[in-house]
Parts: C-alpha cells; sequence; structure tokens
C-alpha cells in the first residue's frame, strides 16, 4: 500500500486505485498518455489503455491495486517505460505518453505501445511480488521472460531471442519459448512471476 | 525515499535470496530447473529438455521421476539466473547427506549433486544426498517438530522423519450427530476429517494455505493466457 | 494472547478446556494434541434465536468449534491474517472475513441499515457485504482475513477515513459509517467499479484496510 502526502499539489493514479483517503480531496478523471486532446487521439490509436484521475487536496491518500508490490521508482529527467497495467500513480509533474514498443508489446498482448513517463519526480509502479532492479551494461547484456518484464529505463535495444537455447524450454504447450534481450545501458525492472501472455507461443 | 536496490550481473546473490519472492542461482556448470521457473538470467547458459540423450549419464544419476520429466530442463554454462514462482515465497535448503520430501509442485531447482526420486506419497518428490535446491511456498514456510497433524494441502514436505500415516477424525463420523449428518446432511462436514499424521523424530514443512500453490500443468507456465 | 502470527498468513492458537475457539470450516492447517473438530450448525451462535439471526442474515459463514487440549494452526486461501485483541470493545466485521476467533467473545449480527438509513442499504448492496455485518465483543482476540496486507487507520472527531467498500476490512470503536458520494468521485467510475461510493467513518476508533480493491 502507498501512503501519499498532499500538501495542496496533485497527483496522477490508475483509476480505482486509491483505497482509502484522509482530509479533504478532490477528483477528476483524466484520460492517459499526452496532454490534452492530442494525448486523447494518440490513445485511440495505440490502444494503451489506461484511465488516469486526478486527486487533488490536502490530506493523505492511500493506493494499492489488488494486493500487488508498489515500488517507487524516481526519475531526474530520462524516461522510463512501463506497461501501463504496470502504473499506478505519478507526480502530476511528470509527462506520461506512449511509445512504439514493437514485438515485445504484441508479444505481451499489450498492443504495439507501451506507456512512458517522463520528467522529474516519482512513479509508483505495481508488480506481482516485489520488484527486482537488474542493471544491464555493453558487457552483461540481460534475458528476461516476457512476463515477467515490467519496466525499464535508459538507453536500451531490446530483441526477442528465440534461440536453440531456449527450445528446450518449450513444454507441449510453449510457455518461456521467447525471451526479452536486453542491450545497452539501463535498468530493467522484473517482477518474481509471470503474468499472463497472451501471444506468449506465437 | 531510498531508492530501490539495483542489481548487476556480479553484484546479484551467489545461491540467496534477491528478495523474499526471488532466489539468484550462480552457475558454474549444471543445475535441474523447473520449465517457467526462471524470470531472467545473464551469461552464457544452454537449456537442455530432460531425456535429449546428451545428458543421459547426468539424468541417469540425479534424476529418477519418469512422471516429470517433462517439466524439467538442465541449465548448462556459466551466468547468474533468477528463480521465481508466481510471487510466491522462495527459499533454499542444504542438505547435508539428508533426505527431505517435498510436494513436486514447489520444487524450482536443485544441484546435480542431489538425486530426485519420486515419493511413495503420490504428488511428492524426495530428494537425497547433499547439495542445494530451491523451493516455493505459499508465504514463508513454517518447520514443525512431530507428532503433529497436517491438512495436507497445508504441507509443504518433511524431512528425515518417517512417511506420514492417513489419520481420520472417527469420533466425527460415530455417534448421534454423525448419524444425523450422514443421513440429511445437516450441519455439513468440518472439511477437517482427514490429516497427515507425522511421528517420529524429523522436521515438517508447512504453508500457509490450502489452494493456490496447485501444480501447473507439463510445460505450460502462469506466462500462458489463453 | 490466544492467536499469534507464525507468518503474515498464518496463525497459531491453543486451546484447553474451558477455552473453544470458532474458526470458518476448513481453515485448520495443522494441529498437535487432542483436538476434536465439529460443524457448528448455529454458526457459532447459542440458541435457536441466534440461529434465527443467522438465517435471515444471510451471513451463514460455516463455523466449526474447536475443543480439546492442544496447539491449532489456521489459514486460508493465502490471505494475510490480522490478529485484533479486543479488550471489552466490538469489533465490525464480515462474517466471511472472519478466520478464527476466541469462543469467550460475544457474537451477534447487526444490521448495518439501522446506522446509515438508506443509504446503509446501498452500501450493502454495492460493496456486496450484504446488509448484516457480525460484531464480536468482549475479553478475546479474533484473527480476521484480508487480500493483501493491512493497515489501521485511526479514526478521530473532525479527522474521518474514506474508505473504498471493497479494501473496507473491519473497524471498532465508537464510530458511525455513512456512505457517500465525494464531490467528482462518482465522475470516476469506470465501469460500476463501485468506487463511486465511499465509506465514510467518522467518530473515535480505528478502521482496517487492505491494500487491494478486491474482496476476498
Amino acid at each position: 500500500m502507498l501512503a501519499v502526502d498532499l500538501t495542496g499539489d496533485s497527483v496522477k493514479a490508475k483509476n480505482g486505485a486509491m483505497v482509502a483517503y484522509e482530509g479533504d480531496m478532490t477528483f477528476k478523471k483524466r484520460t492517459g498518455g499526452g496532454e490534452g486532446l492530442r494525448g486523447m487521439v494518440t490513445r485511440r490509436l495505440t490502444g494503451e489503455q489506461m484511465e488516469v484521475m486526478e486527486v487533488k487536496g490536502h490530506g493523505t491518500c492511500y493506493f494499492a491495486d489488488r494486493a500487488s508490490e508498489i515500488n517507487l521508482v524516481s526519475l531526474h529527467g530520462e524516461k522510463l517505460y512501463v506497461e501501463a497495467g504496470n502504473l499506478l500513480c505519478t507526480d502530476a509533474a511528470l509527462r506520461t505518453g506512449t511509445s512504439f514498443t514493437g514485438l515485445r508489446g504484441s508479444a505481451q498482448g499489450n498492443g504495439l505501445f507501451t506507456t512512458t513517463v517522463e520528467g522529474t519526480g516519482q512513479a509508483a509502479l505495481v508488480s506481482h511480488g516485489a520488484a527486482i532492479v537488474l542493471r544491464v551494461t555493453p558487457q552483461t547484456p540481460l534475458q528476461v521472460d516476457p512476463g515477467a518484464y515490467v519496466a525499464h529505463t535508459g538507453n536500451l535495444k531490446q530483441h526477442f531471442q528465440s534461440g536453440v537455447n531456449f527450445r528446450a524450454l518449450i513444454g507441449e504447450s510453449g510457455g518461456e519459448a521467447f525471451q526479452i534481450r536486453f542491450e545497452g545501458e539501463g535498468l530493467v525492472y522484473v517482477q518474481p512471476s509471470e503474468r499472463n501472455t497472451i501471444g506468449g507461443e506465437i | 525515499m531510498n531508492g530501490p536496490v539495483i542489481h548487476d550481473a556480479y553484484t546479484l546473490p551467489v545461491d540467496d535470496n534477491v528478495n523474499p519472492y526471488a532466489f539468484s542461482v550462480e552457475l558454474d556448470g549444471q543445475w535441474f530447473l523447473q520449465k517457467g521457473k526462471m524470470v531472467a538470467y545473464y551469461g552464457q547458459i544452454g537449456f537442455q529438455g530432460i531425456g535429449l540423450g546428451r545428458l543421459d549419464r547426468l539424468v541417469a544419476g540425479s534424476f529418477h521421476s519418469p512422471l516429470h520429466a517433462a517439466e524439467w530442463v538442465v541449465a548448462e554454462g556459466k551466468g547468474k539466473m533468477v528463480l521465481a514462482d508466481r510471487a510466491f515465497d522462495v527459499n533454499s535448503y542444504d542438505l547435508d547427506d539428508g533426505n527431505l520430501t517435498i510436494r513436486s509442485g514447489n520444487l524450482l531447482a536443485y544441484q546435480p549433486s542431489l538425486a530426485l526420486k519420486q515419493s511413495i506419497v503420490p504428488g511428492f518428490l524426495t530428494l537425497i544426498g547433499t547439495g542445494k535446491f530451491v523451493a516455493a511456498s505459499n508465504g514463508p514456510v513454517v518447520f514443525m517438530e512431530p507428532p503433529i497433524r497436517v491438512d495436507p494441502q497445508a504441507l509443504v514436505g518433511w524431512a528425515d522423519c518417517p512417511t506420514p500415516n492417513h489419520h481420520y477424525d472417527h469420533e466425527y463420523l460415530r455417534g448421534v450427530m454423525g448419524g444425523i449428518r450422514a443421513h440429511t446432511g445437516l450441519g455439513g462436514t468440518s472439511g477437517e476429517e482427514h490429516q497427515f499424521e507425522f511421528v517420529g523424530a524429523g522436521t515438517v514443512l508447512l504453508q500457509s494455505t490450502e489452494d493456490l500453490m496447485e501444480e501447473i500443468a507439463v510445460g505450460a507456465t502462469g506466462g500462458t493466457g489463453s | 494472547m490466544p492467536f499469534t502470527n507464525l507468518t503474515s498468513r498464518m496463525v497459531e492458537a491453543q486451546v484447553m478446556p474451558g477455552r473453544t475457539l470458532f474458526s470458518q470450516r476448513g481453515a485448520m492447517l495443522a494441529y498437535r494434541g487432542q483436538v476434536r473438530f465439529t460443524p457448528s450448525i448455529t454458526g457459532g451462535q447459542r440458541g435457536v434465536m441466534g440461529m434465527i439471526g443467522r438465517r435471515v442474515a444471510n451471513e451463514a459463514t460455516p463455523l466449526m468449534t474447536i475443543e480439546g487440549q492442544g496447539t491449532v494452526m489456521f489459514g486460508h486461501g493465502g490471505h494475510h491474517v490480522q490478529v485484533i485483541d479486543l479488550t471489552g470493545d466490538t469489533l465490525y466485521v464480515e462474517a466471511d472475513r472472519l478466520l478464527a476467533f476466541d469462543g469467550s467473545l460475544r457474537q451477534g449480527t447487526m444490521f448495518l441499515g439501522s446506522q446509515g438509513g438508506v443509504m446503509g442499504m446501498v452500501r450493502g448492496q454495492v460493496s456486496g457485504q450484504g446488509l448484516f455485518t457480525t460484531t464480536l465483543e468482549g475479553q478475546g482476540s479474533a484473527a480476521v482475513m484480508a487480500h493483501g496486507g493491512v493497515i489501521e487507520l485511526p479514526i478521530q472527531p473532525g479527522r474521518p477515513v474514506h474508505v473504498d467498500p471493497q479494501a473496507y476490512v473491519a473497524h471498532r470503536g465508537d464510530v458511525r459509517n455513512k456512505l457517500s458520494t465525494a464531490l467528482g468521485w462518482r465522475d470516476m467510475v469506470g465501469r460500476g467499479s463501485g468506487e463511486a461510493f465511499q465509506l465514510e467513518l467518522s467518530g473515535t476508533g480505528t478502521v482496517y484496510v487492505q491494500a487491494s480493491e478486491e474482496k476476498l
């Protein structure tokens, strides 16, 4: 559970994620994605669904999402890539948008686009079990199960790996047939669980 | 607010927990691994199905469960593997010339220095020898000493003690109320008429719940939705 | 201390002659000693009136009586277990969240509508909690289940707490509850998520909130 103290400022949160509050709060419905009308249009096209509310006031808000773990990410100008479903709330000052992610998205059944969060402030990610943060360097690329991927920051190239190696891992009904390989310099957030992936088998 | 701990290929723990739900194995050689239980890895690691020929000798020495062969692979190479299972609690256990029997769905990985055998009790596997294995449980494992009677579903496994017996609550089935219940269904059952009974010296491992930790079908990980 | 948390999802309790326990059926994980488990037709309440009260209230969560001499371990569905100790005050909790409780506690059923009027009725429907809630009163402990961890929020005069009815677990103390619709909150209703309504708790006491909007 995440407690957010507000002193007149505001926070953007996933719709329905607030479980309790004390003090005076007002709530405003917003459509996620970029700002304003253009953002909305982008949303329509990309199919990334994220209903957002803006909470403003004085007091304490408590956020939670299906008993998931909550991970705080501090951004200092860099860009965070996250599946919309894993984004719980952000400082209102952070910009949210969408980005093309290509294959990985399609394999996850989450559409070809992923949510980006940019600016300076804090974002809260939810994961099934506390996420672990793994650093990728040019010398140490990282392989991740698509179902366990939550988010990443930094300058990373990602591509699918379905190498001979993984053949052995494929049971009769698939499973880990594909892995995402991250190369470059950055951080990857991985949850200790594999969410349902629609196109996992391809 | 402190940032989260950032791990890399070098700072990931060596054969230890990353957090309560994730375990990092330093691989330099071979480990047996249940399919779908690895969420990420660094390094040069190959994965071989069991019964694919090349590993026949290893399998002959360490894997004696044809029933579960399709669910396991051998990870081979050098690197770090992060193991996890549906955000259940994960722990490692060291056996020193010992034996431990565990619910087959709870076992994630083990070193080839251990031998895996099918237990007499259906749904359980026995590990024998010296080495390390990694297992999941719904909530942290609680260790108990016999004598104790355990709901079969809450049982994770047992070490050193004799194989459990079935225990039935006969008192419950007899008597006036028992008769009424049997004939009318009135009152229902308490759901606690049958337990596994452990006696003797040893350790019994319990988890918090009766369900949720069910075995998943062969090869189909939680990751395949359809 | 009749209940001890072994883990966040598992509690242990002692029974002895003169001290019985009630628990949800099937919630026993293990036990030591000579312990009997009997389904409790009256749902833990004594007498015919209690039984009728149950039927009408439709809060008939199957309970069992636990007697004897020994130690019993409880857990259910992987849910978190919160132990709440009562020292003469009253706990309001939905029956299906009760994992186990002391036999010494007086059990009752309360019609929430009597507190919140028409809105109370709406509340029951919205949260799916039924119009009746179980009350436990006296000296003793109760083990309550929640989806995800539980936080305790103090309720003080002039500082009411608003809770998503789905995340509400239990409350205690001298507390009035009413269903309110916050300004703008109604706009947030997605697909009837139920968050259009919030439970407003005011007075003096404590409310227990789970880290999830999912019912058990």
